[in-house]
C-alpha cells in the first residue's frame, strides 16, 4: 500500500514536471517523435515575442522653466484671460482641474499621486508640488552617500 | 529579593578614569534592525536622522548599524572593561533611544548593582588609623596592665 502510494506520488510528480519524463518510462518507441515535437513547439513559441517593457522610473527632477511651463499650461485650460496672478487660481470647478493635472503629468512625466489630489487647491499648490524633486534611491544607499562620519559603518544584509 | 541576597560592589571607576583625563568607557554599539518590521520603526527613524550626529559628538565610540531581518531589533554596547550590556529597541520612539544612547555612552562598563557606600577613598586616614596604644607611652620590657609607671617613693629615707 505505502509503496503503491510512493508511486503513484512519483508518477504524479513527473508529470507535474514535465511530459519526458512519462513518455520514456512508458514507451520507448516515442522517442524519436520528442525532438520533432520539441522544436516544433519551440518556433512555434518563438514568433510572439512578450518582452516586458522597462519600467519608467519614478524620479523626477523640476526642469528649469517650470513656472513658465504651469503658466502656459494654466493659459490653455483656464483660457487666455489670465490675471497677472495666476497662481491664485483656485481649481475647485473639476473638468478643469483634471485637466490641467493631466497635461501637466504629460508634459512633465510626473503624476500628482491620488493621495494628495485633495490638497491641490490652488495653481500655487501645484507648482510646490511640481517644484519637489523626487529621488529612486534607498534609504540604505541615500546614507551611504552622505558623508558619515569614520566612526559609523552601515552594512546592508539583505 | 533583598539587598543581602543581590549583588553589591562598592563605589570605584575603572582605573581611576577622571583623575587625571576622562576616557570615554563605551568601545562599540552594534544596532541589528528591521527594514521591514513596524517594531523597529524608532530604530529605523533614529537610524536616519540621528545617528550620524551622535557618532560625531562621540568620535571614540566605533558604531555598526546592521539592518537584517529581525523581529526585535536591538542594540549592543560593549564596554572598555569588556563589559557586555544588551538592550533592546523593541518599540520605542526616536527620542527614548536617544536617550539610551546618552545613557550608554555615559556609563562606564561596571555593573549596574547596588553600590554599598556612595563615596570610597583610597587614603581613608593620613595620620594613621587610632587604635587604643596610640598616645600611650611605651616602656623597656613593656608594662604590664595596671602596672604603674614610677612607684610612690615610700620607702626613701628622709
Amino acid at each position: 500500500m505505502a509503496a503503491l502510494w510512493v508511486a503513484g506520488v512519483a508518477r504524479k510528480s513527473l508529470t507535474v514536471a514535465s511530459g519526458a519524463p512519462r513518455r520514456e518510462f512508458w514507451s520507448r518507441f516515442r522517442k524519436e517523435k520528442q525532438p520533432m515535437e520539441a522544436e516544433t513547439v519551440e518556433e512555434v513559441k518563438k514568433e510572439p515575442v512578450l518582452v516586458c517593457p522597462p519600467l519608467r522610473s519614478q524620479a523626477y527632477i523640476p526642469p528649469e522653466d517650470l513656472q513658465s511651463r504651469l503658466e502656459s499650461h494654466v493659459k490653455e485650460v483656464f483660457g487666455s484671460s489670465v490675471p497677472t496672478s495666476w497662481q491664485e487660481i483656485s481649481l475647485e470647478d473639476v473638468q478643469m482641474k483634471f485637466s490641467f493635472l493631466a497635461r501637466l503629468a504629460d508634459d512633465l512625466g510626473h503624476a500628482v499621486p491620488n493621495s494628495r489630489l485633495h490638497q491641490m487647491c490652488r495653481v500655487r499648490d501645484v507648482l510646490d508640488f511640481y517644484t519637489v524633486p523626487v529621488q529612486v534611491r534607498s534609504k540604505f544607499d541615500e546614507l551611504i552617500a552622505s558623508n558619515l562620519p569614520p566612526n559609523l559603518k552601515i552594512t546592508w544584509d539583505y | 529579593m533583598t539587598a543581602r541576597g543581590t549583588a553589591s560592589r562598592f563605589l570605584t571607576s575603572v582605573l581611576h578614569n577622571g583623575l587625571g583625563r576622562y576616557v570615554q568607557q563605551l568601545q562599540r554599539l552594534s544596532f541589528s534592525l528591521s527594514r521591514d518590521a513596524p517594531s523597529s520603526r524608532g530604530a529605523r527613524e533614529f537610524v536616519e536622522r540621528e545617528v550620524a550626529d551622535f557618532a560625531r559628538r562621540n568620535p571614540g565610540v566605533v558604531i555598526y548599524v546592521n539592518p537584517r531581518p529581525c523581529c526585535v531589533p536591538r542594540v549592543v554596547a560593549e564596554y572598555l572593561n569588556g563589559a557586555v550590556r544588551e538592550e533592546s529597541l523593541n518599540c520605542k520612539s526616536v527620542e527614548e533611544i536617544a536617550t539610551l544612547m546618552q545613557k550608554l555612552a555615559d556609563q562606564s562598563g561596571l555593573d549596574v548593582i547596588r553600590i554599598r557606600k556612595p563615596f570610597h577613598t583610597d587614603s581613608p586616614s593620613i595620620q594613621g588609623q587610632w587604635h587604643p596604644f596610640t598616645n600611650k607611652p611605651t616602656a623597656l620590657g613593656g608594662l604590664r596592665p595596671r602596672e604603674v609607671q614610677n612607684p610612690a617613693p615610700t620607702e626613701r629615707p628622709a
